[in-house]
């Protein structure tokens, strides 16, 4: 099968969206039902009003055929995200803390529980000026980029995902840069080694010749 | 001397930037490949070689190598008092890999390039996010080949983002190839 560049450059988002499938999330189950035992392990047993963790997969599949209903999760509220892209958008915060996979969570539960959540076009807008916001500091935090490495904390999968072609390439040839700037500085150091035992030889001869 | 990638084909194109050289034998038969005229070519004659040529016969003393004008005194000056403004790609297409080649003969060469690409990858960063406007076309157009090719990479991570955001990730498109030979 043909390997597109995208997919050498570092993970496609089908991919990260695979990954963000096996974080768990909350439902209330509608229907009665045993313990499932998966691969992963056991969930279940469903039993109607209670709350049980369930992996998103199952999470989205059972809400497709109208079993269950997602609880959103905390951080998804719309109030809470306001908050976040206030303290975001202070100058010189750090990145908020925010799920590795909140995009493609987000992005799923707005596709497949539209109505399990309050307010989604107001959190649709708001994800999308975190996500600007985020995008414009990241791009500020490449200055700190150096041969040995470059540190932002809480940045999302799908974030990392999106510099990942920039800063491992930068890597690459401020490292070329660091080994050629070594080699030079050695040759440098050699050559006025080879210099100073001259003279100091010269030195030697000449109170040699004076005798 | 200058450690070569055997099989980086940028890295071998990159050696095709001519350097300066002064002869410092007399050659016979080759003035055809110098200036011209007489079919000798006298010592200290003047000779534009490729680097991976020069570097070879500047080691057995056929030549003297001279700093190539992509990296004089001159020109190292104005990369550090405007490196975002320098039209590289005009300059030598291979800038970067050709100064990592040439790193031994000026030594200024690793400071030189290391604030010139963190200079510039940022703006490109910048570009690649910004999408179309004049001054990111202009920029574009001032790239060597090592930026151009981050540069594309960049616009295809992010643009990753959007279009699975807009549900595109998993639809087949066609290729541009067939598109082209179709119509």
């Amino acid at each position: 099968m043909a390997i597109s560049t995208r997919q050498t450059e570092g993970f496609t988002m089908p991919e990260l969206e695979y990954l963000a499938q096996s974080e768990s999330i909350t439902i209330v189950p509608l229907h009665r039902m045993d313990r499932v035992e998966l691969v992963r392990g056991v969930v279940g047993p469903f039993r109607p009003p209670q709350k049980t963790e369930v992996p998103l997969w199952l999470a989205v599949m059972l809400k497709r055929t109208n079993r269950c209903r997602i609880v959103a999760p905390k951080w998804l509220a719309f109030e809470h995200l306001r908050d976040l892209c206030r303290r975001e958008e202070q100058p010189d915060a750090m990145f908020t803390r925010l799920p590795v996979h909140y995009l493609e969570i987000a992005h799923m539960l707005l596709t497949h529980a539209e109505d399990d959540l309050v307010e989604p076009q107001g959190i649709r807008r708001l994800l999308q000026d975190l996500r600007e916001v985020r995008q414009s500091k990241t791009h500020e935090g490449l200055r700190m980029l150096n041969s040995q490495q470059l540190q932002m904390d809480n940045l999302s999968a799908a974030e990392i995902n999106e510099i990942r072609p920039l800063f491992r390439h930068s890597f690459d040839m401020l490292r070329q840069l660091d080994v050629l700037a070594s080699a030079t500085e050695e040759s440098q150091q050699q050559s006025q080694f080879a210099e100073n035992s001259y003279s100091q030889m010269d030195d030697a001869f000449g109170a040699d010749y004076t005798h | 001397m200058a450690r070569r990638s055997y099989y980086d084909i940028d890295d071998i194109l990159a050696g095709q930037e001519r350097v300066p050289c002064v002869l410092r034998v007399d050659l016979d038969g080759l003035g055809s490949a110098g200036s011209g005229g007489t079919s000798k070519v006298h010592r200290n004659a003047r000779w534009a070689l490729p680097y991976w040529m020069a570097d070879r016969l500047n080691e057995e003393d056929y030549v003297d190598m001279e700093v190539s004008p992509v990296f004089s005194k001159r020109a190292n000056r104005m990369y550090t008092a405007s490196p975002e403004s320098m039209q590289l790609r005009a300059i030598c297409q291979y800038f970067y890999l050709f100064g990592l080649q040439l790193g031994d003969m000026v030594p200024d060469i690793p400071q030189l390039l290391r604030n010139m690409f963190m200079q510039r990858i940022i703006k490109v960063a910048r570009i690649a996010q910004q999408g179309q406007n004049v001054e990111a076309l202009d920029f574009a157009q001032s790239l060597d080949k090592t930026e151009a090719r981050m540069l594309k990479l960049c616009q295809q991570a992010q643009s990753s983002i959007s279009e699975w955001h807009k549900n595109n990730a998993y639809a087949l498109k066609r290729a541009a190839v067939t598109a082209s030979t179709a119509g």
